[in-house]
């Protein structure tokens, strides 16, 4: 699981930086029904949504020393969301993988949306718990897939003192 | 920056290529026509801090590898977040580190030799400097104004500013001495531009 952010110091609760990473890898179909009833007229838009390439970086078994892994595709968006509520307008901003812009834009209104405590609880359930259960499932079936490809090294233990050498597999 | 300033931030340019070609457009007349006035049209929401000219001359100019240096009044202020989340520029707080400078009303203008002047075979190296001023005016009528001329005037042009440092003429007269080296300088106003670049030379003159 990867957290990489603009604003490492930033005093945002943990939760906002959580449910981010949750919808940059949320699947288009399950943003389209949640939050595309709530797709704004005229989006505000404060950076339409634009496509360009990214430096991902790894660290070998995550403790190694930083190493560029290769560039990916990232499309972002921020926009600006006037609340029903009396609360100032807020800004939701998103980054996801690949070149949709329908769905960085949907990402983007479901940051900005979950920022709204009043709409938070319902997101939660008809948004957030199904990209969790599509991310395990997924990674459930990616481990099955390597699973498959295990292979069980048996060695047998040389009895301890034994001095011939063709008894061992 | 943090995401609290984001909400307070205005968008930039509805076309974001249309809208900074309109504006490179009008930097380059203002550039090769020295000293006059160019209207600069935009449908940016600039920042409160700073002439709308200069916010949007920037936004236009600026991309992630530039370097920005800004006066203290507009240091930390909402331009600073505008420009920063819309180009991605670099700020330091060395005048001679920037390949841009852009320096509030009010504050006081750093000495212009104190910007990155290029050098003999590169003076493409020497940093572009946007100031914000009251106003100017281009008659010739009007007491101790400043006599322009050089490639791109014609005959001769007047010029009176408010909002520059007194030995603003005397700094000038080196910084055009230094050529090819020696910055270039863009006047601002909340909606109009003016070039004074390297080339152009300064005369102090008594009105007529």
């Amino acid at each position: 699981m990867f957290h990489t952010f603009d604003n490492v110091e930033s005093a945002q609760p943990e939760a906002r930086a959580d449910w981010m990473a949750l919808l940059s890898r949320a699947p288009l179909e399950l943003l389209e029904s949640a939050v595309g009833p709530h797709w704004p007229a005229k989006p505000n838009w404060l950076r339409a949504p634009e496509t360009g390439l990214m430096m991902i970086q790894g660290r070998a078994g995550s403790t190694g020393e930083r190493f560029n892994l290769g560039e990916v595709t990232v499309s972002r968006c921020a926009l600006r969301l006037e609340l029903a509520s009396p609360q100032a307008a807020v800004v939701g901003v998103a980054y996801t993988l690949g070149r949709s812009h329908r769905q960085v834009s949907l990402a983007a209104v479901a940051d900005a949306m979950l920022q709204d405590p009043s709409q938070q609880g319902l997101l939660e359930q008809i948004l957030l718990a199904p990209i969790r259960e599509y991310l395990s499932h997924q990674r459930m079936v990616r481990e099955q897939r390597a699973q498959s490809t295990k292979v069980e090294f048996f060695t047998v233990a040389r009895e301890s003192g034994a001095l011939d050498d063709e008894g061992d597999a | 920056m943090s995401l609290h300033d984001l909400a307070s931030l205005g968008a930039g340019f509805s076309h974001e290529s249309f809208g900074s070609q309109a504006i490179f457009r009008c930097a380059l007349n203002a550039l090769s026509q020295p000293g006059r006035c160019i209207t600069v049209e935009h449908d940016a929401q600039v920042p409160r801090s700073g002439k709308a000219a200069g916010a949007v001359l920037l936004l236009a100019l600026l991309d992630s590898d530039c370097t920005l240096w800004l006066s203290p009044s507009l240091q930390g202020s909402d331009a600073a977040a505008w420009l920063r989340f819309h180009t991605g520029c670099q700020m330091v707080s060395q005048p001679d580190r920037a390949m841009f400078a852009w320096v509030g009303e009010g504050d006081a203008m750093p000495l212009l030799s104190s910007f990155s002047q290029g050098s003999d075979s590169e003076p493409d190296f020497s940093a572009t400097c946007i100031i914000d001023v009251q106003q100017m005016h281009t008659d010739a009528n009007i007491d101790s104004c400043w006599t322009l001329s050089g490639p791109g005037i014609q005959n001769l042009s007047h010029l009176t500013v408010e909002g520059l440092p007194e030995d603003f003429v005397l700094q000038w007269a080196a910084n055009h001495a230094r050529f090819p080296r020696g910055v270039d300088l863009f006047l601002a106003t909340q909606t109009h531009l003016l070039g004074l670049p390297r080339t152009t030379s300064i005369q102090l003159s008594g009105g007529l």
